[in-house]
């Protein structure tokens, strides 16, 4: 929750420099701050979330869970058993630029030690070559787009399709 | 008397003073060490020494030295301790703008094991990047490590001294992880669930401070691989209370696993 607070402040920061040093042309880059681009993704988690716990279907955005080492991981969404293991466990990684393998093997070791039964890393724009080399190596379920607000129906009708499946 | 720290010396600086590294190849007879050690008084001011026993019956002394009679030189002190019946070799070193290094030893043996030292900073500091660049997994693979390293730990206590009497010294073989720097371990065993609660002074892990770390995820594994370990069971455990979180001491406690 501190991350997204923070999340939250940087935004404001830049709005506010905007408005104070007149820089109109700034207005344009406001959408693609990382900052609101993880708020929007944040946020469309959030209704996944509610829409499936509506339906019956215990699901958390964010979630917090505790793994094999005591440890608590955060995640932008998952799936929560009534009992046992995890059922899926969806993270986001948005960058300007193509995700790197260090954010898919921060993501794994979060996984591992928490061992849901399907992992999914939402990335946009994209996972570079080796990043995806690594993902494919560790069975990562990978969801690429550029825009990141449309991971969010992706996101949303894998995990429809794997609750259907049970 | 109260507890210290032992003090090793693989470096010593002391700017504007004239410095040695005394070794000392001592023949197996009674009064060798002292006998060196009163041929030293006048010459030089031991800052520490050390003397181990070798394994052809020998024995070595070693010491870092400040001199005290002007004008003295490592070839000096040689041919004064050669001189003796005690020593039969002898090695002297000098330091160079107050910087004494230890040019002797080429590393460190406990019990035939092999060793090495690591500074505290330098570690917490590693575990700190780790934390930093995998996030929460970075801590959970930190307890990784400490757990599998007190199992690999035990293991080797098991062989050495067997189960059964690695089990009634845990108390003694406690302090072993003092008396190489992990921290002051005390623990309380509960008389209602058989549940330890560990208490760590000094904890190694979080005494520089920790910028991306929760908490002492390294240790908390430790403990519970070597109580799993020791005691047989699966156990779970959580870090009540530490130091980066404004208390004294760390405190874990560590319960067997509800199947």
């Amino acid at each position: 929750m501190r991350f997204r607070t923070l999340m939250y402040v940087l935004s404001f920061q830049l709005a506010f420099f905007v408005l104070s040093f007149h820089a109109s042309r700034a207005w344009i880059w406001l959408p693609f701050s990382p900052a609101v681009l993880f708020l929007e993704t944040a946020t469309g988690f959030e209704t996944m979330a509610s829409e499936l716990t509506g339906e019956g279907i215990k699901a958390s955005a964010p979630a917090l869970i505790v793994g094999k080492s005591g440890v608590k991981h955060e995640f932008a969404f998952a799936l929560l058993p009534d009992s046992g293991k995890v059922k899926i466990v969806v993270d986001t990684e948005l960058s300007v630029k193509e995700v790197d393998e260090m954010k898919v093997l921060k993501f794994y070791v979060k996984v591992f030690d928490t061992g849901p039964e399907k992992a999914v890393l939402c990335v946009s724009p994209k996972l570079s070559e080796r990043a995806s080399a690594l993902a494919k190596e560790y069975q990562l379920v990978i969801l690429e787009n550029e825009v990141p607000k449309k991971l969010i129906p992706m996101a949303s009708e894998l995990v429809r399709g794997m609750v259907e499946k049970k | 008397m109260k507890e210290v720290k032992k003090r090793t010396f693989p470096l010593h600086y002391a700017p504007g003073k004239e410095l040695f590294q005394i070794v000392v190849k001592l023949s197996d007879e009674p009064g060798s060490y002292s006998s060196i050690l009163e041929l030293l008084s006048s010459k030089v001011n031991l800052i520490g020494t050390t003397t181990y026993s070798l394994s052809d019956g020998t024995a070595m002394f070693s010491g870092f030295a400040e001199s005290i009679v002007k004008g003295q030189g490592p070839k000096d002190l040689e041919k004064l301790i050669d001189a003796s019946k005690a020593a039969m070799e002898v090695v002297v070193a000098s330091g160079k703008d107050g910087l004494l290094v230890d040019t002797f030893h080429t590393g460190i043996v406990v019990d035939d094991e092999d060793y090495m030292l690591f500074r505290r900073d330098g570690l917490t500091h590693m575990f700190d990047h780790v934390a930093k660049t995998l996030g929460s997994g970075g801590e959970a693979l930190l307890y990784q490590e400490g757990y599998t390293l007190s199992q690999r730990n035990a293991e080797d206590m098991f062989n050495l001294l067997g189960s059964e009497r690695v089990k009634a010294q845990v108390g003694v073989l406690r302090r072993l992880l003092s008396a190489q720097g992990w921290g002051v371990l005390s623990s309380k065993t509960s008389e209602k669930d058989g549940s330890f609660s560990v208490e760590v002074r000094d904890c190694f892990e979080c005494s520089e401070g920790a910028k991306s770390r929760t908490g002492c995820n390294f240790m908390r594994g430790y403990l519970t691989g070597a109580v799993e370990k020791v005691y047989g069971f699966t156990a779970v455990s959580t870090e009540v209370k530490c130091v980066l979180k404004g208390a004294p001491a760390c405190v874990f406690s560590i319960t067997q696993k509800k199947l």
